[in-house]
């Protein structure tokens, strides 16, 4: 084959049946017989459930049963053990389910469900993570010390509203403070946000007879699902079975389990029929997890070269009224606490807190993007201070190989890539060197600014992923992962590395789109931006084990050794003489000699890769390995301004990162530019807000506004390509990372153009009006 | 989806409809004249309204209207934002009406309705203020005619029974100078910080503000001062916003007084502009 399938637009397998409307989703699903549940939600951020009456609701046409938290004495979470899937005695968010209605239909469902009467007693509430940490403030969760844990990396301290805390302490302080000339401080606020899949969650659940649980769910982890139902409800892990088709966008809020405890609890209460339970746009925001909320200070000196001494990190991070993955992104936080820059002394300390706002989970970024935005505004505080270029003083500070991180990983080109490369090269896309602010008229002023990220996974260090490749009698192959299709075209992706691997036609490849935990081989979850990774070195393992095994086979028919035997697109041939082949189609189901007689059977390639040489953070340093490698990256946005009412126009926005190689361009790109303009409706628009009671005032789309088609800025995607060694062809993971420092670049830009210090999210007219009233401008 | 069950009804006429009120409300249906059914239909969703039945009244010809009569342009109120924005016989009210939601939703959305609906904002109704427009009103009495001014005075002045056929303005009105403006917090497709629509009819300018308060309003002594040509721009907007008669929203859209901030420079910049001709 001469045409190689790596670095080619290819594209995505699924993408005919999505573009005509034929792709089915998990609720497209119906039956006669399937129930719907309703959740009831609490109207009150944080009290005692007084009274819960439901007698009026049972009663209504169609209702099955309602279920409330006195049913199930569960506590859930993938870290720390902490919240039941229905209030018990209190509710600790606005939103929480505190009531489960199953009716026939979702009609009848939801008509009962406004009429379950639900009184409380309100607490004060914990209003932001700065309130939580302060000394007697009210405590969202009164037995934490009592919660079990899942992991044993997760520091709560009881009797405070302290879930978690992380730790780094990297060379010396004293030092580092001595050798700067200049140290600048700031404090940094970025709000809950929403993730706004296009498909809400949901999920529905069957319990058979024989006590098998099976689920269908919109999700990125079916085996956690299957792992966390099967523990909860005491059910062998064997006899729960978790389907997930297509997912119709996740960015981390479908990693969390929710829904599905509670549509298993409707089954069990309904003798086993199945029952689904989706969410409203409404629910999904204000009831289901959402994104961290970060409240920040940085510290940062430099000696007079502008090179950084010292760094000084305090992260608050509000997980809400549940945990979730809240620690874990703690953990992530700390660990690049610099952003890709060498500094030699870190201190670091991370609070991950309770409040009474809709918990979170993991979000696009995991942590990395809240970070970033606080790191890269230090350092353009930090080049205003200094009458520095801030692309100067980046370039003189970035991180890069024989240099190690606030972990204390040693860096070298494979683990970290080329940072600087990435700089330039973004500087060169938005034209840096024409000028970082530029007066249009009396009014309008256009700007650039900047920002550079990078990002690791903080997975289990034992996670790991396989691949199950079959081979057709056409010898056309069947490539079965655990890996979830939430949307970066990663299962075509994986067709690539096969067909490149295996000389076969991608054509003839067919790619298994759904995961069913039964016959799917095991994949931790679809997170991290680490599946084309993961997955990609076990379909890879796969490929040379089932080569091999063709090769074997094929050497005894054509008489020879497999190594005298080469693989091309339909057959394998003798190296010496082209002339001398066999066909695939005549192996791959087993080798039949005229006589009848036959040798070998249906080829089955298996693959399985578990990362290597992983550790987790060290409870006082930080120390620690928690991914494989780093992808960085550079960004720029411009924007202009209007000084008549500070309303503003995101003109251009660019991303250079170190792809390692990119597999597939076109579809990179569109990552990219997705992520990019998720990250400037973060920056720009996008934040729950709750009054004083700590009510959601925007949980529809009516309120919570997300960068509508034709504000889309023009969007600029370029790559670096140094590989890492370990990745199927070098790749890197890419899928998150357009998000990471878009805000910052364009709270950089606004600054630059308003003349004011924009350190909170999102920025809109009023606040910068604000903050030049104060400054009097 | 609606957790309620209700009935619905299409009358072919006014007085069929008013009837049909008539009898659903005596028989405690709380009915609701139903236009586009945009509002009614996103807040029964939400649980935040509830009744027992909907009069759809897209079906009379009269509240279809859509023409030009012995010096008056009729609209019937089931037209919805997008037909008169692509009429355009009106330009200052399809302008205002294309920056009511989004273009899906303007499709549906009537001109009766954002002018009865429950949103505060009513961006339709400015430039109705600012044309002498009168409204032709079915009642339980028949029908009779109001001055819009008279029936949108801080909240709609409708008997519940009764409801707006047609709205009727002089012709001469449509082809003044105007100007409208609307400033969100953000996005394009908001609701208002504030909304102003403007017209020029000779030398006096007229000025109507929607966003500002919770009701849209136009003011003559807010006028009086920003025509006194005698005195500078900025002090005539500075004297205006003095004789405001409202008080200036606080909600998620925008503090009161980053309104004030946006007003005051809209404000000039419209009485500016219609004075200098540069429209």
């Amino acid at each position: 084959m001469s045409d190689s399938y790596i670095g080619k637009d290819v594209i995505r397998k699924e993408a005919w049946d999505k573009v005509s409307g034929r792709a089915k989703y998990n609720s497209d699903y119906s039956s006669p017989n399937l129930l719907h549940g309703v959740l009831v939600c609490s109207n009150c951020a944080h009290g005692y459930i007084k009274r819960l009456d439901y007698s009026q609701a049972v009663n209504m046409p169609g209702v099955k049963k309602i279920l409330t938290g006195a049913d199930y004495s569960i506590l859930c979470g993938s870290i720390i053990q902490d919240r039941p899937p229905l209030a018990v005695g209190k509710v600790r968010y606005y939103g929480e389910p505190v009531a489960l209605v199953i009716a026939a239909s979702e009609a009848e469902a939801s008509a009962a469900a406004v009429r379950v009467v639900v009184e409380y007693e309100k607490l004060p509430t914990v209003n932001s993570p700065a309130e939580a940490i302060q000394a007697g403030a009210p405590l969202v969760h009164d037995y934490l010390g009592d919660y079990k844990h899942v992991i044993p990396e997760v520091y709560p301290t009881p009797g405070t509203n302290i879930v978690h805390q992380v730790k780094i302490r990297k060379g010396d302080m004293q030092q580092g403070w001595a050798d700067s000339v200049c140290v600048i401080e700031g404090s940094y606020l970025l709000p809950q946000a929403d993730h706004i899949a296009m498909e809400t969650r949901n999920a529905r659940a069957e319990v058979l007879p024989d006590g098998q649980i099976i689920i269908h769910s919109s999700s990125q982890a079916p085996f956690g699902i299957r792992k966390q139902i099967s523990e909860h409800f005491g059910v062998e892990l064997g006899k729960v079975v978790v389907h997930v088709p297509l997912v119709g966008g996740a960015y981390g809020g479908k990693a969390a389990v929710q829904l599905e405890f509670l549509a298993v609890m409707a089954s069990m209460a309904t003798g086993g029929q199945p029952v689904m339970i989706s969410n409203t746009r409404e629910q999904d925001i204000m009831a289901s997890p959402g994104k961290i909320g970060l409240e920040a200070r940085i510290k940062l000196g430099a000696d007079a070269k502008g090179i950084l001494k010292a760094g000084e990190y305090t992260f608050l991070l509000g997980t809400g009224a549940y945990a979730d993955t809240g620690p874990r992104m703690g953990n992530s936080i700390a660990m690049n606490c610099t952003g890709p820059y060498k500094i030699d002394n870190v201190w670091c300390d991370t609070y991950c807190l309770y409040t009474n706002h809709t918990y979170v989970t993991s979000f696009r970024g995991f942590g990395h993007s809240s970070l970033t935005f606080a790191v890269e505004r230090s350092m353009d505080k930090l080049a205003a201070a200094m009458n520095m270029d801030p692309l100067e003083l980046r370039r003189r500070n970035l991180i890069t190989p024989g240099q190690t991180s606030p972990s204390q990983v040693m860096m070298t080109p494979s683990i970290l890539g080329n940072v600087p490369a990435c700089l330039d090269k973004v500087a060169k896309l938005i034209n840096w060197d024409k000028g970082a602010r530029i007066r249009l008229d009396n009014q309008r002023i256009k700007a650039k600014g900047l920002a550079c990220f990078w990002k690791t996974s903080n997975s289990p260090t034992d996670a790991f992923a396989a691949a199950i490749i079959s081979f057709n009698s056409d010898a056309s192959i069947n490539l079965n992962v655990g890996a979830v299709k939430i949307g970066p075209s990663t299962k075509t992706t994986l067709a690539q590395i096969l067909a490149e691997i295996m000389q076969v036609d991608i054509n003839k490849i067919h790619v298994e789109m759904e995961v069913n935990t039964r016959t799917s081989p095991h994949h931790w979850k679809t997170v991290a931006s680490m599946t084309t990774f993961m997955v990609g070195r076990a379909v890879e393992e796969a490929a040379y084990d089932a080569i091999h095994q063709i090769l074997s086979l094929a050497a005894i028919v054509l008489q020879c050794a497999p190594g005298d035997l080469h693989m091309s697109p339909g057959r394998v041939y003798y190296k010496d003489d082209p002339g001398l082949y066999v066909d695939l189609a005549d192996i791959v189901h087993g080798y039949k000699y005229p006589n009848g007689h036959t040798i070998g059977s249906q080829i089955i390639g298996r693959g399985t890769y578990v990362m290597s040489r992983l550790s987790p953070m060290n409870k006082e340093t930080g120390q620690g390995k928690t991914g494989p490698y780093w992808t960085p990256g550079a960004q720029a946005v411009e924007i202009e301004l209007n000084l008549a009412d500070y309303s503003y126009k995101i003109l251009r926005a660019a991303t250079v990162l170190d792809a390692g190689k990119v597999l597939n361009p076109a579809s990179a790109r569109g990552l990219v530019m997705g992520a990019m303009g998720m990250g400037l409706g973060l920056g720009s628009r996008e934040y729950y807000i709750y009054d004083q009671e700590q009510t959601l005032q925007n949980s529809s789309l009516r309120t919570y506004k997300v960068l509508r088609i034709g504000e889309q800025p023009e969007y600029l995607v370029d790559w670096i390509e140094t590989p890492h060694e370990a990745s199927a062809f070098g790749e890197r993971g890419l899928a998150e990372h357009g998000i990471l420092g878009i805000h910052a670049a364009l709270a950089n830009a606004l600054s630059e153009a308003a003349g004011v210090e924009l350190d909170q999210l999102p920025v809109l007219p009023e606040l910068i009006w604000q903050k030049r009233k104060e400054q009097q401008l | 989806m609606i957790p309620f069950d209700f009935e619905y009804y299409r009358p072919s006429s006014t007085s069929e409809a008013v009837q049909i009120f008539m009898e659903l409300d005596a028989a405690g249906k709380n009915p609701r004249y139903y236009g586009g059914g945009t509002e009614l239909i996103s807040m029964a969703r939400m649980n935040s309204l509830s009744f027992g039945a909907v009069i759809d009244i897209k079906a009379i010809p009269e509240c279809n209207v859509l023409e030009i009569d012995n010096g008056h342009l009729m609209l019937g109120t089931t037209l919805t934002l997008t037909r008169l924005h692509e009429s355009n016989l009106f330009p200052l009210l399809a302008q205002a009406g294309s920056r009511v939601a989004d273009h899906t939703i303007q499709s549906k959305i009537t001109l009766g309705g954002n002018l009865c609906g429950s949103i505060i904002y009513k961006e339709a109704l400015l430039p109705l203020l600012l044309t002498d427009t009168e409204a032709l009103i079915a009642g339980p009495s028949g029908m009779k005619t109001r001055q819009v001014n008279a029936i949108f005075n801080q909240s709609v002045q409708l008997e519940p029974a009764e409801f707006i056929v047609q709205l009727h303005m002089a012709e001469k009105y449509l082809a003044l100078p105007y100007i409208h403006v609307k400033k969100t917090k953000q996005d394009k497709i908001n609701y208002p910080l504030v909304t102003i629509c403007a017209l020029k009819n000779g030398q006096e300018i007229r000025v109507a503000f929607s966003g500002v308060s919770d009701f849209p309003f136009r003011c003559s002594n807010m006028e009086a001062a920003l025509n006194e040509r005698s005195r500078p721009i900025d002090s005539r907007v500075a004297r205006a916003l003095e004789v405001m008669p409202v008080r200036v929203l606080n909600n998620l859209e925008g503090s009161a007084d980053f309104r004030r901030f946006i007003l005051t420079n809209l404000l000039t910049s419209v009485v500016g502009s219609l004075e200098a001709d540069a429209i």
